[in-house]
């Protein structure tokens, strides 16, 4: 009885003494570029240099060590009070150093890589960050979790962005083909291709992305080229979140079966454009205006 | 200058019709190809009434009327290249020289970055470019007198300026406004759908102007000896400015401001067909025109069905095709 008392004894002060050793042991993660990335303990003062970083960290749960942001981080509503440090095109790196952040979360493709450079020799811990695929975004949320000492927040909001994508991959999984023009920007005319992420996103609705073959990313097109690849259904974001004004256009032009089947649908460009979990809302969003194109074939 | 008036009184009417003819066949040659391919007999199809749908759309909806505007926009702005080459007594003035497509660029870009509609964008890009030239002049006038001189620097300057705000609204803009605004400085002319009012202006400038052209052809030897020979030069120099930026206006709000038209045209012209007003005038008004709609043609088709900018390729044909004459010309 003794012993077992004394192993009781021991469990519960090795429980007690599990977050300690959880907090010295140093927590690392692998980044999107690939490099490990470590914090001794669980980042407290955070500069997230894109606006999808910083709505990706107040969905990890690690909103409140938010300490530092890029212009044009609007959402969620709470960001739009966080300091500013620059656009991400041009860092203010002053404003950065004058933080202490203990974490930087840099976007590879749309910082200067010069200035994040910069930032590392100053000592500073960078994570890059650049979610291209459905699955990296919810890795993300648990990675930006994990830094910041937040998984118990963090890991069920990864978790039900994973189960929604994958009920509409199950859903949709077998639907019939439909042809799918998406236009990201009306001055130039502007889609994207398949390597893009709002192409997954159709592919995950049975969708096919008519310029899906193009060499860009976002390539710029001609409204010619629309006509000639004749989409069954156009989508389009616009400006601002209710701004539907993109599709009209299209009206004008009776030749596009899109347009003989009045299958122009507006998708909020927030919801589909920015890589974060609102993704699946979009998403969502996307299936059920091609199922509704399939309905009227 | 030997023989301003004799050659072109040889031979204006030839020059005009083969720039016409030019025109004419670069003109047919954007209504027939696009990345849509249409065979000969699809278009003859089209053209007399049948074609389907498509094809009819692609002809009557795209292709005619960015054709029209292209051609508009590229006479404008070598007429007004002409014009400020003679006004300033300077080569290197284009319509650009004295800032008007940098305040048409800060009204567009400006009314593009609080997410205005493409009717606002072009009707502040005019206002910018009116505000400008209004702006140029009453400085340039100041206590009284102005010299062509003091129009160029005032002109240079503000100009300066205004690529300053430029860069500050760049700086500004989110990254999903940025192609747009970069398009419109380049020039673009996929948006260009009604090019009725570019043509009505070209055709009511170059007719104005064509009086003008002895007048011209005296101011460009110099101001005094235009006086002496009695042409009433600060007149005529006021009226040309007037109708320059008028002119540039219209071509800058139709396609943004594709450059290099207006400044290379002219030249060519004046190397090949020597330098009488009566003729440089509505010859660069025709040879800008076809230059500008092949360009944009070749824009539409080379990386089809991606687009490129309309004022890459305008830079591209003009240099070398410049350079060789210029070369030669010695």
């Amino acid at each position: 009885m003794v012993a077992r008392m004394g192993q009781w004894t021991v469990f519960t002060i090795l429980i007690a003494l599990l977050p300690l050793a959880a907090m010295a042991a140093p927590r690392c993660v692998e980044d999107d570029v690939g490099r490990e990335v470590c914090l001794e303990h669980p980042a407290q003062r955070i500069v997230g240099l894109s606006p999808g970083a910083v709505e990706l960290l107040f969905s990890a749960g690690a909103g409140e060590q938010v300490v530092g942001a890029v212009g044009f981080s609007d959402e969620p509503p709470a960001a739009r009070k966080v300091p500013r440090v620059g656009s991400y095109k041009r860092l203010d790196l002053e404003a950065i150093l004058a933080l202490k952040p203990d974490l930087v979360i840099a976007w590879r493709s749309g910082n200067p890589a010069g200035q994040t450079e910069q930032l590392e020799r100053l000592g500073l811990t960078v994570y890059y960050s650049e979610p291209v695929r459905f699955e990296m975004i919810g890795t993300t949320l648990e990675r930006f979790a994990r830094l910041a000492g937040t998984e118990q927040l963090g890991k069920p909001v990864a978790e039900q962005f994973r189960a929604g994508i994958d009920a509409l991959r199950q859903r949709h999984g077998d639907a019939k083909p439909i042809t799918v023009f998406y236009q990201v920007w009306e001055e130039p005319l502007m889609t994207v291709n398949d390597r893009h992420l709002i192409s997954e996103a159709i592919r995950l609705c049975g969708g096919v992305n008519v310029f899906g073959e193009l060499p860009a990313l976002t390539p710029r097109i001609g409204r010619e080229a629309v006509l000639g690849a004749d989409p069954e259904v156009i989508i389009a974001g616009g400006m601002g979140e209710d701004n539907p004004a993109w599709l009209d256009p299209w009206r004008e032009f009776g030749s596009l079966t899109a347009v003989r089947r009045d299958n122009l649908f507006f998708v909020p460009p927030s919801t589909l454009q920015r890589p974060t979990p609102r993704m699946l809302e979009g998403t969502r969003r996307l299936c059920k205006h091609l199922e509704q194109a399939r309905a009227r074939r | 200058m030997p023989g301003v008036d004799a050659p072109a009184r040889a031979y204006p009417w030839t020059a005009l019709w083969v720039l016409a003819l030019a025109g004419g066949l670069a003109m047919a040659l954007a209504v027939a190809v696009g990345s849509v391919p249409l065979g000969a007999a699809d278009l003859w199809a089209v053209f007399t009434g049948g074609g389907n749908e498509l094809q009819r759309d692609l002809i009557w909806s795209l292709r005619a009327p960015r054709a029209l505007a292209a051609f508009a926009t590229g006479g404008l702005l070598a007429l007004a290249g002409a014009l400020m080459q003679v006004l300033l007594r300077n080569p290197l003035a284009d319509p650009y020289v004295l800032g008007l497509s940098g305040g048409a660029a800060v009204g567009a870009l400006g009314a593009m970055l609080l997410g205005a509609g493409a009717m606002l964008v072009s009707g502040s890009a005019f206002a910018g470019a009116l505000l400008s030239t209004l702006l140029v002049f009453g400085l340039a006038r100041g206590s009284g007198s102005w010299t062509p001189t003091r129009l160029l620097l005032t002109g240079v300057v503000v100009a300066a300026g205004w690529g300053a705000v430029i860069t500050f609204l760049l700086t500004m803009s989110p990254t999903e406004r940025l192609p747009g605004m970069l398009y419109w400085l380049m020039g673009d002319l996929a948006h260009a759908r009604h090019p009725g009012w570019a043509w009505l202006v070209l055709v009511i400038a170059v007719a104005a102007m064509l009086p003008m052209g002895r007048s011209l052809n005296v101011l460009a030897r110099g101001p005094l000896q235009a006086a002496a020979l009695g042409v009433a030069v600060r007149p005529l120099e006021t009226s040309v400015y007037v109708l320059a930026s008028l002119v540039t206006a219209v071509a800058v709000t139709t396609a943004g401001s594709v450059g290099f038209v207006g400044l290379i045209v002219p030249h060519l012209l004046r190397l090949v067909l020597g330098n009488d007003q009566r003729l440089i005038l509505p010859a660069s008004a025709l040879a800008g025109g076809t230059l500008l709609t092949l360009a944009d043609t070749l824009a539409r088709i080379l990386l089809a069905p991606q687009q490129l900018p309309v004022g890459v390729i305008t830079a591209l044909l003009g240099v070398p095709v410049f350079l060789f004459l210029l070369y030669r010309s010695r």
